[in-house]
């Protein structure tokens, strides 16, 4: 008849919240309630009126749950998704303006012979565009909230937390091959023009790419700490 | 009754800061005096009694702490705190007024 007590309980319980204190609170009740059906066996009732007389006093438990759900932390709210949105539309923008500053030193510097050296000019003022975007890339993909930990611990809120914190580790690792990428571009441009040893300078690419692979190894060492 | 029991109900939240300030005491232990006190006529729905808990929880009156049985599983003790008892006197008072008054105006 216990068992029979403990199987309404989980019943009842079976749309609550799986938290720990949801999880005790049933724990309480189920412990009050066999306590009671003893009783009511000692003072002489049937095990079947004691146990209806036990269901019967239970009442409604799904008040009992309204506070004890969580909500989802997770997701950026409507906000902070636009100014995201925003960010990066922007972002792109820049870089294609940046893009575009870019070829038309180039141009000015094809019809335009002065004492000027568009060409390099060009590459400054490129450069000097890219930043602004790559600035708001990197916040706008830092933009996730900190965790913030209640005090009901349980197995769904830690895998909410992994899942939280391998989205940060993406957008770390995002945020710096944007940042490896762009020096790489900007470099590539500024050594080739200085040296014109354009035959060669495409390593550029492949030491960025090197550069990257040491940061993740660094990275997912520093994480196995 | 059901006048009775709704009024009850009401002051679910006073009647356990009552029985608390007298000592400490668990779940099932709280109902139990409870249905001394009415000669078995009122008992607390354990829902009841768990949402009372939690608000009185919730509102800093109340304190849990876990019992030393030596025998059987180990009970959740529920505690006034300081500001449990200055929440019973308010509610006292606010019921002897309201007492009161309904005895004026129904007698």
């Amino acid at each position: 008849m216990i068992e029979k007590i403990r199987k309404h309980f989980n019943e009842l319980f079976a749309d609550a919240p799986k938290t720990r204190k949801a999880m005790e609170m049933k724990e309480e009740m189920i412990q009050n309630s066999t306590e009671k059906y003893q009783d009511l066996l000692g003072e002489g009732y049937s095990e079947e009126d004691a146990y209806e007389n036990v269901i019967g006093s239970i009442g409604d438990v799904t008040e009992l749950f309204e506070d004890l759900e969580e909500k989802n932390l997770l997701n950026l709210s409507e906000k902070d998704r636009k100014k995201k949105a925003v960010l990066t539309s922007a972002a792109v923008g820049m870089y294609i303006f940046a893009g575009c500053v870019f070829f038309l030193c180039q141009m000015l510097d094809g019809v335009w012979r002065t004492r000027w050296d568009f060409s390099t000019l060009a590459l400054v003022l490129a450069a000097i565009c890219c930043i602004p975007p790559t600035c708001m890339l990197v916040y706008a993909s830092n933009m996730y909230p900190d965790y913030k930990k209640k005090e009901e611990e349980n197995m769904v809120e830690q895998y909410k937390e992994s899942k939280h914190t391998s989205n940060r580790e993406k957008a770390i690792k995002g945020s710096v091959s944007t940042i490896i990428w762009t020096l790489v571009i900007v470099l590539y441009f500024l050594i080739s023009f200085a040296s014109s040893a354009w035959y060669i300078t495409w390593v550029i690419f492949l030491i960025g790419g090197c550069v990257q692979a040491v940061f993740e190894l660094l990275y997912s060492l520093k994480r196995g700490d | 009754m059901s006048i009775t029991s709704d009024i009850l109900r009401g002051h679910t939240d006073a009647i356990i800061l009552a029985h608390l300030l007298e000592q400490d005491s668990y779940g099932y232990q709280i109902n139990k005096d409870i249905m001394k006190k009415t000669d078995n006529k009122y008992e607390l729905k354990e829902a009841t009694l768990y949402s009372a808990f939690k608000r009185l929880e919730q509102a800093g009156c109340i304190r849990t702490y876990w019992g030393d049985e030596t025998v059987g599983a180990r009970r959740r003790y529920y505690a006034v705190t300081e500001e449990g008892r200055k929440a019973y006197q308010i509610y006292k008072r606010e019921w002897e007024e309201a007492k009161a008054m309904i005895d004026q105006l129904i007698k």
